[in-house]
């Protein structure tokens, strides 16, 4: 059995707490936002994590992503130490190994589509004939060609979306961390993402680690499931989703497993 | 703030705040080299080119003493105070004014803000054609661009005064007086009092400069006819003590505006 | 009256209207146009064209001065000073804020004097450099370097301030290093506060030469507006105020044709930096 590829042991996080000037000496605790969370994640997985909101989800993401500091805890990714407790150590993204699509796209304005999608292959040094294919490939798979010398303001939500998800696709990270990319879209157009992304996952077995706060979505897309408590986060549950792929997504509430799993997960998130 | 400040650490000091003692002893320390450079450029470039930081000293105490100085501000000061009220009760008298005719309000604006794009000192010459060579053109120059200022501001203030409370106190009985002096007058107070803000230093500015050009009185005056007559110590002096006199202003303005807003962030005041 | 149809229940009448009253502006508008020039004509015809210069005597002798040059030739003098200034005042105001990017306490110790410079008259140093410099544009230029640098310094600031740190943590997901955040990131960010600050600075550019002009000149359309006066010649002074006018609608323009063409990416909703009064 392999070792998992991403590995969290007793994380946990608050925030120093603010008000006050100065906040030396005489600080009262600030609440724990995660507390003693593990758990691991396989590679080629698509797990995707639930939990309210306030649960801490988009700050897991941050510390796995090395863009926040754990208060405690460690993360290990292929079975190294991350150096997740100290801000001046921490490696964003992990030398490029970890990619990360965020609730807010976070697309360049003033690049086009297409420029915002070779973007990460410019900064990496690695922009080159063949690199430039794949992206303009990724480019027609999500549907946005025609509008590669569009800015981004020229387009709309769900093309934004797409193009930030093509963003990270396109300099293959083995790991993408995603932070309910589809919460902020309309239904029809996040039925179509979510198969678009599955369509896309399928293509190079990458390692997915999706929040979201929709359970049908959930179970729609993930392997596995992680049920996230209220503040302070802990694991208040966790399913292996056995229902066979390729998923359809549009019907998955007629899958005679969705029900008794929706009420599971309804009743742990309680 | 570098890079990885912004983007990492959320609840990170200010990368400043801790070194205070730091940047207290640095703005010293430049402040005493600029005093020091001002010197040494004095040996090296001479007595007619930069006066000698001492020389201005001695020579605004001897000024001030004599009360020399003092009259030449105070005249600076009232010419810019009658060209303040002026241009203030024009600025606001005309919007109020135009504020029931929306139909001679929507044909003459556009000339109206076309004359914003004539730069007013531009127009000094003409002044002092017009009206003489004693105090009428300067007062004329502080009037008009303080007028524009708060009128711009007044303007858009009574815009943006919400219809529904105009309506409300209409219903209510409220008659057209009364409705300006309640409803629109205290809704664009802030407009008002930001307008005053920046048209109070630019009033003392425009006096100078118009000093510059006419009349034999003042600090502008002082600092002009110092040049034509080659005495350098007394152009540094009068720029000295004009620079502090507006300095002044806007140091007071800013801390009236933060005892009577207290909530709200402080801009800075562009002065030319 | 507004159905489920929106547009289309707009009735006929109400569109009518709409067209009655904009014409209807429009011409009040033009109205207005001739009735200044009127009581213009009536003033220089009453008081005399000493005093008063008649609008068509404004009118021809501008064009005569186009026609033949002279005019063109002293408004050149005026832009070159307020050009040469603003240059060389707003690239040094550009640059020093991304220069000290990464000193804080330097931007710090600086902020003082900086906020100082912003506040103090700079137009009070007119005779200042004309003592150093004498009569001709060097001395305009300098007061119009200056002039310019403190706004523009103040408005680039502000738009390095304005970071998006969503953007620099993408970026360094993304494998950024901080030279790339610096050239794809803060640089971009920043131009359009630029240009803000570029539009603010143009008028006080013009301004500036004009009064240093006013003050002690032989060239430039300062220098006309003075000889106007001394030979009481209002309309020589009108033909100096409109071309000054001009000058400062073409500046205006070319800075927002500039920036137009710059920042095509803006997203036209973005209201808070575009043309303020």
């Amino acid at each position: 059995m392999n070792a998992p590829l991403i590995e969290i042991r007793g994380l946990a996080k608050r925030f120093a707490k603010r008000g006050g000037r100065g906040g030396r000496g005489g600080r009262e605790p600030a609440p724990w936002v995660i507390q003693d969370l593990s758990f691991s994640v396989s590679a080629g997985e698509f797990l995707t994590i639930i939990g309210p909101s306030g649960a801490g989800k988009t700050t897991l993401l941050n510390i796995i992503a090395q863009i926040d500091v754990a208060s405690d805890g460690e993360v290990r990714f292929q079975s190294e130490h991350a150096p997740v407790g100290d801000a001046k150590a921490l490696k964003p993204g992990l030398a490029c190994r970890i990619g990360y699509v965020t609730q807010d796209d976070h697309l360049l304005p003033w690049r086009t589509t297409l420029q915002n999608v070779l973007f990460p292959l410019a900064v990496q040094g690695r922009l080159n004939g063949s690199t430039r294919a794949r992206a303009e490939m990724l480019i027609r798979t999500a549907g946005l060609n025609g509008f590669e010398n569009h800015y981004p303001h020229e387009l709309s939500g769900g093309m934004r979306k797409r193009a930030a998800l093509i963003r990270t696709l396109v300099y293959d990270p083995p790991v993408i961390l995603m932070d309910e990319p589809f919460g902020a879209l309309d239904a029809q157009t996040r039925t179509q993402l979510q198969e678009d992304l599955l369509r896309l996952w399928n293509l190079g077995k990458k390692t997915i680690v999706f929040v979201t706060h929709d359970i049908a979505e959930a179970i729609a897309l993930g392997d596995r499931m992680l049920v996230l408590s209220r503040q302070p986060s802990r694991i208040a549950g966790q399913h292996a989703i056995t229902i066979p792929r390729p998923r359809d997504v549009r019907g998955i509430m007629t899958d005679p497993q969705f029900a008794a799993l929706y009420q599971r997960v309804r009743g742990e998130l309680q | 703030m570098t890079v990885r400040d912004a983007a990492i650490d959320l609840d990170a000091p200010a990368p400043v705040r801790g070194r205070r003692h730091a940047v207290t002893l640095g703005r010293v320390a430049l402040a005493a080299l600029l005093l020091l450079a001002w010197k040494i450029s004095a040996d090296v470039a001479g007595p007619l080119t930069v006066a000698d930081p001492i020389k201005v000293f001695e020579r605004i105490v001897a000024d001030t003493l004599s009360g020399a100085l003092v009259r030449d501000t105070y005249v600076t000061l009232r010419l810019s105070a009658i060209g303040f009220a002026l241009g203030c009760g024009f600025g606001v008298a005309l919007p109020f004014l135009l504020r029931r005719r929306p139909r001679l309000t929507a044909a003459v604006e556009p000339y109206i803000m076309a004359s914003v794009g004539i730069p007013k000192y531009a127009l000094v010459p003409l002044f002092i054609l017009w009206f003489g060579i004693d105090d009428a053109p300067k007062l004329w120059l502080v009037g008009l661009l303080v007028f524009y200022v708060v009128f711009i501001a007044v303007f858009a203030g009574i815009r943006s005064v919400d219809r529904g409370l105009i309506d409300m106190a209409r219903v209510a009985g409220a008659g057209e007086g009364a409705i300006a002096r309640e409803v629109i007058w205290n809704s664009l107070l802030p407009f008002f009092f930001a307008a005053l803000k920046i048209a109070l230093p630019r009033a003392v500015s425009a006096a100078i400069i118009g000093e510059f050009l006419v009349g034999n009185e003042g600090l502008g005056y002082l600092i002009e006819h110092s040049r034509q007559n080659l005495d350098t110590v007394g152009v540094f002096a009068g720029i000295v003590v004009a620079t502090a006199l507006v300095l002044a202003i806007n140091a007071l303005l800013v801390t009236v505006d933060r005892r009577v807003n207290a909530w709200r962030p402080i801009e800075r005041h562009m002065q030319i | 009256m507004t159905t489920l149809g929106g547009r289309s229940s707009i009735g006929r009448s109400d569109l009518w209207q709409w067209i009655a009253a904009s014409l209807r502006a429009r011409g009040d508008q033009i109205l207005v146009f001739v009735v200044l020039v009127a009581i213009w004509q009536v003033l220089s015809m009453t008081l005399g064209s000493y005093w008063v210069g008649s609008p068509w005597g404004v009118a021809t002798r501008f064009a005569a001065g186009i026609a033949d040059g002279a005019l063109l030739r002293q408004a050149s003098y005026t832009v070159i000073e307020a050009a040469a200034g603003f240059v060389l005042g707003a690239l040094p105001a550009v640059a020093l804020p991304f220069a000290l990017r990464r000193l804080p306490i330097a931007t710090a110790i600086l902020d003082p004097f900086m906020v100082g410079g912003y506040g103090a008259p700079k137009l009070a140093l007119a005779p200042l450099f004309i003592l150093w410099f004498g009569i001709g544009i060097e001395s305009k230029i300098a007061l119009v370097a200056v002039t310019v640098f403190f706004i523009v310094y103040f408005s680039t600031q502000a738009g390095i301030r304005a970071l998006d740190a969503g953007l620099v943590r993408m970026a360094q997901i993304v494998g950024a290093s901080e030279q790339h955040v610096a050239r794809h990131i803060v640089f971009p960010g920043a131009v359009p506060y630029v240009f803000a600050g570029l539009r603010l600075a143009m008028p006080y550019a013009i301004g500036g030469a004009i009064i240093a002009e006013l003050i002690s000149a032989n060239r430039g359309l300062g220098y006309l507006l003075q000889l106007g006066a001394m030979n009481f010649d209002t309309t020589g002074i009108f033909v100096a105020l409109a071309a000054t006018t001009c000058i400062v609608f073409l500046g205006n323009w070319s800075v927002n044709a500039l920036e137009r063409r710059l920042l095509r990416w803006r997203p036209p909703s973005d209201v808070t930096l575009q043309a303020g009064t």
